[in-house]
């Protein structure tokens, strides 16, 4: 090759970059813009809505909520007693005991006077058989309880199994280690019982960070910003991707992810398309792609709704090395699902699904680490090669910097605005103290579990589950 | 000392429980107010009233909750009043079937309970 | 000087990308230190409404409630609460105390009924408060609108009735709900006469609060529904049904087996499971001879009203579906069959490889 050939080459490698770094900070405006739009639309049309007539009617439609647990002995009376105290009234709670090692069954039975009852189980999607069967409490406090006790077959299935326990029309999936507010299930139900021009297939919930929160019994009393650097972080990506992004995705009626944790489904669609899919850790986005890839195919007006309110706390990791092995899964978890729906992507047939939505996805969130490591071995190259103008780059650099503070500050911004939950003196200026170091300190690890991830999913098939070690949601009581 | 009677009030609901709390010293009774079925509990084993008042739909521990603790943990047979919102029957046959003596559907007419109180204390 | 005019050559030299990536990095600067002196300003002024907030909500409660004590007749204001509603009459005119005191008011409102409820009203007038909400229902925002509306429903403010009426067409969803709840709420079964006009498609959501408020009156006299069973709106034919359904509305059973043969799926689903809950048996044989033409949900709601009605004459309906492969209607199907046939039940020969079979005939036999 000539020299002349390989400047063209550069250039066109130059321009490529250029375009996909521009078209991601447009497309960040575009989605913060359409963010702020829906926020207080949200808010207005929720000021002065009444609950109280739902709540206590017994015409309104039942939900369960389905648990799978894992091992989960620590805390898990703790938990279902969170469960159980919603609000709600026509609901129930199915603890799907996933074949744990431990003494999680034991500690039910004990702290809630269950007994095995006879269950008929209506197997719509298949999972694992039960091990020791059905249960349900005998004092009358604890009737919404069902604690199911079945082989290990990994969370899918779990939530598989719980699907063909319930008997409501809509199911709500969470985490069991999650903390919900009691006022959860209203809100999460709405949609589906408000729109009259849609079908809503799904309601998507915000994951808060509960670490550094004050818990009793189960109930989040004191809302705390916790004090490690790694986990104030984790809070500003989570401000960013919940009250930016999916705020924004779910105006533009786009969303392709609920979290896992929290996500309230229409059953019968659920398990027409067959339920979670056991083959993959993304099972969460997995199943709403399915679901919405349905509706598309059968040409049925859907939404897939989403809220922005703070019902759903998690305890979010506190060390890099479960950061790293949550963030590789999740990487993992894209990739399988952007693969296993290939077909929508670019495909006019899918419309916003297919032309917006999935090729977003796939460029900003399945390509970006990957293209953000060929950035850095190119810039590496061209320093080796002393082909660097420094000041250039660091106008580059700068003003990169200087786009991503400014969305984090803006994420911020949307929290005061809505829901203010970290009111305490001297928050505001830790959260922006992170805010200005969180790209050269948390960012590097959320990128190595990334590469790591893509790189556990092409050559390490065999990678199981990261485990969470968890420290216990209520910490406050021991 | 004061040969009041006492009576624990459970409700969420601060401006009502103001009110209530208000009306029922004026008859002569001495309250103590919890915002939630956790502070009941803990009114209930410091103070060992001679009535409990409950709403049925609280934070933390609901008032069908205090009432199997009342009865079963504590074995107290103090009566117990619950209140409920409109709609919820069923929970009002729970909290009767787990040993409430009386029940107020919401709204219900301060000089109502007064009377309630009143009948269930002589 | 000489150094910010270096500064500027140098800028002038660079090509014209990278003086604009320059630029824009300048120009963020600067949006970024006013965002966070905003955000500063932003939670100092926050911090201090919630206080501000809490410390008012506490004292007009405690305000309040003296009031309310202060009066020996209903039907009488006494010298000591005029003093107190000429007071108020001052403070309301700032915004933010009106708001924290209306929201006092209706905490109480909802949760007391009698003559404190009276009394609380008589303040809401008194006061001028009402003179607020009526203004704020002529607001050009929708969101004030229907906050006003709110308040005067909270209040049972029956004179808005005919301002309100005509907002039941407005064009915003959030207006037309609080319009109707109003008139539900304050003039009960009359209320709902909007149904008979109605364009727009009450939600799921709007039906049940509706429900719900209907049935927190003693005066359940209700209405004739047989009109709106017949409504051309889907939305307002569901509410019908489930009218019906909860205030037992034999008499429109016409119109009801008429709704057996409405296009929508949904309804005619609906209107099985109203005739089940009035166990019906008018309705079996067209459903029978229709059933291999009908949906899913259908056939299942069927098979719940045989299980409340069925008979021996349903037997061989039933038999034919005992191997039917919904597991739903096969469970129901076998239900009845032991009901109505139990010689036949306990005699019923499973194979071997139909495992939901003989799980259902296990589970029946042990409850």
């Amino acid at each position: 090759m000539d020299s002349s050939t390989v400047r063209l080459i550069l250039l066109i490698i130059h321009i490529l970059f250029f375009i996909y770094a521009f078209s991601v900070i447009f497309s960040y405006v575009f989605l913060s813009f359409i963010s702020a739009l829906e926020s207080s639309q949200y808010i207005k049309r929720n000021s002065f809505v009444n609950y109280n007539e739902i709540l206590s009617s017994t015409v309104s439609p039942s939900i369960s909520i389905i648990a799978p647990a894992y091992n989960e002995s620590l805390n898990i009376i703790e938990n279902v007693r969170s469960l159980l105290s919603s609000h709600y009234v026509n609901y129930d709670v199915i603890i799907v005991n996933d074949g744990s090692k431990d003494d999680s069954l034991e500690k039910l039975i004990k702290a809630y006077d269950l007994v095995k009852v006879n269950y008929l189980i209506n197997y719509q999607v298949p999972t694992k058989p039960l091990r020791q069967g059905v249960f349900k409490s005998t004092n009358p406090a604890f009737e919404k309880l069902i604690v199911v006790d079945k082989e290990n077959g990994g969370k899918a299935d779990a939530l598989n199994c719980g699907l063909n326990i319930s008997q409501s029309k809509y199911v709500a999936c969470i985490d069991v280690d999650c903390l919900l507010l009691e006022d959860s299930l209203q809100k999460m139900i709405k949609p589906f019982l408000e729109l009259t021009d849609v079908k809503v297939i799904a309601s998507g919930g915000v994951i808060r960070i509960a670490n550094a929160c004050e818990i009793k019994e189960g109930k989040l009393i004191n809302i705390n910003l916790p004090s490690k650097f790694i986990e104030i972080a984790q809070i500003l990506e989570y401000l960013r991707s919940f009250l930016l992004g999916r705020m924004a995705w779910s105006r533009l009626n786009g969303l392709l992810v609920i979290s896992g944790a929290f996500g309230m489904f229409d059953k019968k669609i659920a398990i027409e398309v067959g339920g979670y899919n056991t083959k993959t850790v993304g099972e969460d986005m997995e199943i709403i792609v399915r679901m919405r890839r349905r509706m598309e195919e059968e040409n049925i007006k859907y939404k897939v709704a989403y809220i922005p309110d703070p019902l759903c706390w998690t305890e979010a990791p506190d060390n890099y090395k479960i950061l790293i092995s949550q963030r590789n899964r999740w990487t993992r978890g894209t990739i399988e699902v952007l693969k296993i729906h290939r077909k929508i992507g670019f495909n006019p047939k899918y419309r916003l699904l297919g032309m917006l939505s999935y090729p977003y996805w796939f460029f900003y969130e399945r390509l970006a680490p990957i293209i953000e490591v060929i950035g850095i071995l190119y810039f590496i190259v061209l320093i080796a090669l002393d082909n660097v103008r420094w000041d250039y780059a660091l106008a580059f650099f700068l003003s990169a910097y200087l786009f991503t503070i400014m969305f984090t500050i803006i994420a911020i911004f949307s929290e005061e605005l809505t829901y203010h939950q970290y009111t305490k003196k001297g928050t505001g200026f830790k959260l922006l103290l992170v805010t200005l170091l969180e790209p050269f300190v948390l960012h590097p690890f959320i990128l190595y579990a990334a590469i790591k991830g893509n790189i556990d999913y092409y050559f390490n098939k065999k990678i199981k589950w990261g485990e969470m070690t968890r420290k216990g949601l209520s910490k406050t009581e021991s | 000392m004061s040969n009041k009677k006492k009576i624990v009030l459970a409700e969420d609901n601060s401006t009502l429980s103001l009110l209530l709390k208000f009306r029922l010293q004026k008859e002569g009774y001495d309250l103590f107010i919890a915002a939630n079925g956790k502070e009941a509990i803990e009114l209930i084993e410091e103070h060992q009233p001679e009535l409990i008042l409950s709403d049925i739909m609280m934070p933390y521990i609901s008032g069908l909750e205090v009432i199997s603790h009342v009865r079963n943990k504590l074995e107290m047979k103090v009566p117990i009043i619950v209140f409920s919102a409109a709609g919820q029957e069923e929970m009002v046959l729970k909290a009767f079937s787990l040993g409430a003596n009386d029940f107020m559907g919401k709204p219900f007419s301060p000089n109502e309970l007064v009377i309630r109180v009143k009948r269930l204390l002589s | 000087m000489n150094n910010s005019q270096s500064v500027l050559e140098y800028f002038m030299q660079l090509p014209t990308l990278v003086k604009a990536v320059w630029l824009i990095s300048i120009v963020l600067f600067i949006l970024i230190l006013g965002l966070i002196l905003y955000l500063k300003i932003l939670r100092i002024y926050l911090r201090k409404n919630e206080k501000e907030q809490i410390k008012y909500q506490k004292i007009y409660e405690e305000n309040l409630i003296n009031y309310l004590y202060a009066g020996d007749d209903v039907n009488e204001i006494s010298e000591e609460q005029q003093l107190f509603i000429n007071k108020t009459k001052i403070e309301i005119l700032n915004t933010f105390n009106r708001k924290v005191l209306i929201s006092v008011m209706s905490k109480l409102v909802n949760d007391i009924s009698g003559e404190i409820a009276v009394s609380i009203h008589k303040f809401y007038y008194e006061t001028g408060l009402i003179n607020y909400s009526l203004k704020k229902i002529k607001a050009r925002k929708w969101e004030i609108i229907a906050s006003g509306i709110d308040e005067l429903t909270q209040f049972e403010v029956k004179q808005a009735h005919n301002k309100i009426e005509k907002l039941i067409k407005h064009p915003h969803k959030e207006v037309r709900n609080q319009a109707q709840l109003y008139l539900v709420n304050l003039f009960q079964f009359q209320g709902l006469n909007f149904l008979n006009n109605l364009e727009y498609q009450l939600s799921e959501w709007n039906q049940i609060q509706l429900l719900e408020i209907l049935q927190k009156f003693d005066n359940q006299e209700i209405t004739n529904i047989s009109n709106w069973l017949k409504s051309n709106n889907i939305s307002v034919v569901m509410f019908a049904l489930k009218l019906a359904k909860v205030y037992n509305q034999f008499e429109s059973k016409d119109a009801l087996l008429d709704l057996l043969k409405h296009p929508n799926e949904e309804i005619r689903v609906q209107t099985i499971d109203v005739l089940s809950y009035f166990f019906d048996t008018e309705c079996k044989e067209y459903l029978k001879s229709n059933f291999n033409n009908s949906s899913k949900s259908e056939q299942i709601a069927f098979l719940k009203l045989l299980e409340n009605t069925g008979d021996a004459s349903d037997e061989n309906f039933i038999l034919e579906n005992i191997n039917h492969p919904n597991f739903k209607i096969k469970l129901a199907s076998l239900k009845i069959l032991k009901e109505i046939n139990p010689t036949k039940f306990n005699n019923l020969e499973i194979s071997e490889s139909d495992t939901a079979s003989k799980r259902i005939v296990e589970f029946i036999n042990n409850n």
